[in-house]
């Protein structure tokens, strides 16, 4: 929130003294301005001596705060920038793929669900390689458990990139694994620490160079950042989990990133596992998925449980080798 | 944030305020001379006030050109996965398929049905931590939180003795025995033992909120062994989802304590029955919730009279097998009657 000093220096408008006209009704930056009373400012103004320069500088900062909300868009906007900035992230394995469509769609958040030992961190895994080496993006990968495993990482590499089981050459296998970034949070007041640090840094590399390297965020799993605050006494619990959500939405859509997020499984009715979290996480993501692993076996099974566009209750298998 | 809840004192937080600093966004980009001005106050205290402003974009700092403070590399991190040290569980079977033994900064969860040995095993890795790294310990000391009372202190005596033979046994056979190289005698095995008993969940909580402290000033820990976790969660927990969240938030602490201090953390669980594909099958007590908690999970299992080690869970190792014993002298490999037993 800019203070009205600071845009001082931009707009001569605002002198000091209307500075100090403000000041004295408790009007330090624009966001006072927004919350007070504007009739009654106006009002005000109009009785001052030097009441047209007040006016002036009371429109220019209205200008001001006009320019700064999101811009309206139309169909045809938003038709121009999913054909060109929001496509579609392979994820390595043929069996996700076909169940959707081509992967994971960039500006979409992605929830992965699934019970013990079902595969779900090989599979991010498993996606942050294949987008590290076929996509030649950057990926975040924020982890909550100890389980980012480099050395799984480049046994994957070695997978896609050589599938004669060669080695890769050591400076390429630097290249892209230099481009996987590991953090490990252990609270959810943390986990925003970093969102809003890489928002901050991604609205930086936009405004130098217009584009941003970046087009994964892993979060494994986001289950157990929002269990130990969930259902206790009041909804912070729950306001948390939205606003979490809402800030990777925003970031996956503004910056053209895909989102993974991985949950965990309670039991259900009959003893069928369901995606923990509740009933009120169940509207946040815009894909869910539901993986279990046929016992001791490398064969996984996926379900799709919520698209924007394809049918939920497809199904699809898949083996993620050794 | 606020600035009324920055650390700084209540004049200081006043003079912010009647300024038109009633957020921290306003501080950033700012020069600690502009603020000095502002203020009336010293360049001193404006640079204190600046520290918690968040860091302008601009502002490149000069750790490296990761996007995000703190975090790390795939490739960094590959090269410190290749130097970690393993301990060992004194059964080459069990190290095998572990890839080396149990690894830190990682917190392992091992289950089983009574008297299969985890206590055991708790116990043998507790000695074997402090064995110096040639031999497959770490050279540092143990935590051993106690919750069911099964420690006993005579079995680990035993098993220090076993293990101190076989150290010196084997640095006879590599004709590398130095005069203070093998300084340890059994009971030395016993003082680096840290042992703490608890009696109800609530202190066990409370003590895992303390380790964090008490390893900051105990900085050659290296393993920190709960036997079991689950005791004092079973009985008498009426809201059980006042028992999910607090085991979530006890997970997550064991995890930041095994990252932040490069240590291995070992949680011994019990079974119970589930309810799962029309049958009573055994599980890990503590429910779903908790079953993801650990970033690998051993379950040790009766198969016909030998006790085998299966990992059920784990991002770099592949699911396998793997026999073993428990003898006097600890947790050995598992040797079938008809061979000969083999020296270590």
């Amino acid at each position: 929130m800019a203070s009205l000093k600071r845009l001082e220096t931009e707009f001569p408008i605002l002198d000091p003294d209307f500075q100090s006209f403000c000041a004295l009704r408790g009007i330090f930056t624009v966001q006072d301005f927004l919350i007070r009373d504007l009739q009654s400012l106006v009002a005000d103004a109009e009785q001052q001596p030097s009441s047209e320069r007040f006016m002036q500088a009371i429109n220019q900062v209205l200008y001001v705060i006009d320019g700064l909300h999101q811009p309206w868009l139309n169909g045809v906007d938003l038709m121009e920038d999913a054909q060109k900035n929001k496509h579609v992230l392979s994820t390595g394995c043929e069996g996700m793929d076909f169940l959707l469509r081509g992967g994971l769609r960039r500006g979409q958040v992605t929830e992965l669900a699934g019970p013990s030992s079902s595969g779900k961190t090989q599979f991010c895994l498993l996606t942050a390689s294949t987008v590290a080496y076929k996509h030649m993006g950057g990926v975040i990968y924020i982890d909550t458990g100890n389980s980012f495993s480099a050395k799984r990482i480049a046994r994957f590499l070695n997978q896609i990139s050589c599938p004669a089981s060669e080695e890769m050459q050591p400076r390429v296998l630097q290249e892209v694994m230099n481009s996987i970034l590991c953090h490990s949070v252990y609270d959810i007041f943390s986990m925003f620490d970093v969102l809003h640090c890489l928002e901050s840094k991604l609205k930086y590399q936009v405004m130098c160079r217009g584009d941003n390297d970046e087009r994964l965020i892993i979060i494994d799993s986001i289950s157990s950042l929002i269990t130990p605050i969930l259902g206790s006494s009041g909804s912070q619990g729950r306001a948390l989990m939205v606003s979490a959500m809402s800030l990777l939405k925003k970031l996956a859509h503004e910056y053209n990133l895909a989102v993974l997020v991985t949950n965990h499984t309670v039991g259900g009715d009959g003893g069928i596992p369901k995606p923990a979290l509740g009933e009120s996480w169940k509207t946040l993501p815009h894909v869910r998925l539901l993986l279990s692993r046929d016992c001791g076996s490398n064969t996984y099974q996926v379900s799709l449980l919520k698209h924007p566009s394809i049918a939920s209750g497809k199904a699809a298998k898949f083996i993620i080798n050794d | 944030m606020e600035v009324g809840r920055l650390p700084i004192s209540a004049a200081l937080k006043g003079k912010l305020v009647s300024a038109g600093y009633t957020s921290l966004s306003l501080l950033s980009s700012l020069s600690p001379s502009h603020l000095a001005r502002d203020l009336n106050i010293s360049e001193n205290e404006a640079l204190d006030i600046l520290k918690h402003a968040p860091h302008d974009g601009r502002i490149d700092t000069s750790g490296g050109h990761h996007i995000i403070s703190g975090a790390q590399t795939a490739w960094d991190m590959l090269h410190e996965e290749e130097l970690l040290t393993r301990i060992t569980t004194s059964s080459v079977d069990i190290d095998n398929i572990l890839g080396g033994g149990i690894s830190c900064r990682e917190v392992t969860e091992i289950g089983g049905v009574p008297g299969i040995g985890k206590t055991q095993l708790g116990i043998q890795l507790a000695v074997n931590v402090q064995l110096p790294v040639h031999c497959g310990g770490l050279g540092g000391k143990a935590i051993y939180i106690d919750t069911e009372g099964s420690f006993m202190v005579e079995r680990v005596l035993q098993i220090a003795e076993a293990c101190w033979d076989d150290m010196l046994a084997n640095n006879a056979i590599s004709q590398n025995v130095h005069a203070g190289q093998v300084g340890m005698q059994p009971k030395d095995f016993l003082e680096n033992i840290l042992y703490f008993r608890v009696c109800s969940y609530t202190e066990q909580i409370a003590l895992i909120n303390y380790l964090d402290k008490f390893i900051s000033e105990h900085r050659d820990v290296k393993i920190v062994v709960v036997d079991s976790i689950t005791f004092h969660f079973r009985q008498d927990f009426e809201d059980m989802a006042l028992r999910t969240r607090l085991l979530s938030g006890m997970a997550l602490k064991l995890m930041k304590l095994a990252k932040k201090f490069c240590l291995a953390v070992v949680l011994l669980n019990q079974v119970t029955t589930k309810y799962a594909e029309g049958s009573f099958q055994l599980t890990l007590a503590l429910g779903d919730s908790w079953s993801h908690a650990c970033t690998n999970r051993i379950i040790l299992y009766w198969n016909g009279n030998e006790r085998y080690a299966y990992i059920d869970k784990s991002p770099s190792l592949r699911s396998a097998s793997a026999p073993y014993a428990v003898t006097a002298r600890g947790i050995r490999n598992n040797v079938s009657n008809c061979k000969r037993i083999k020296l270590m």
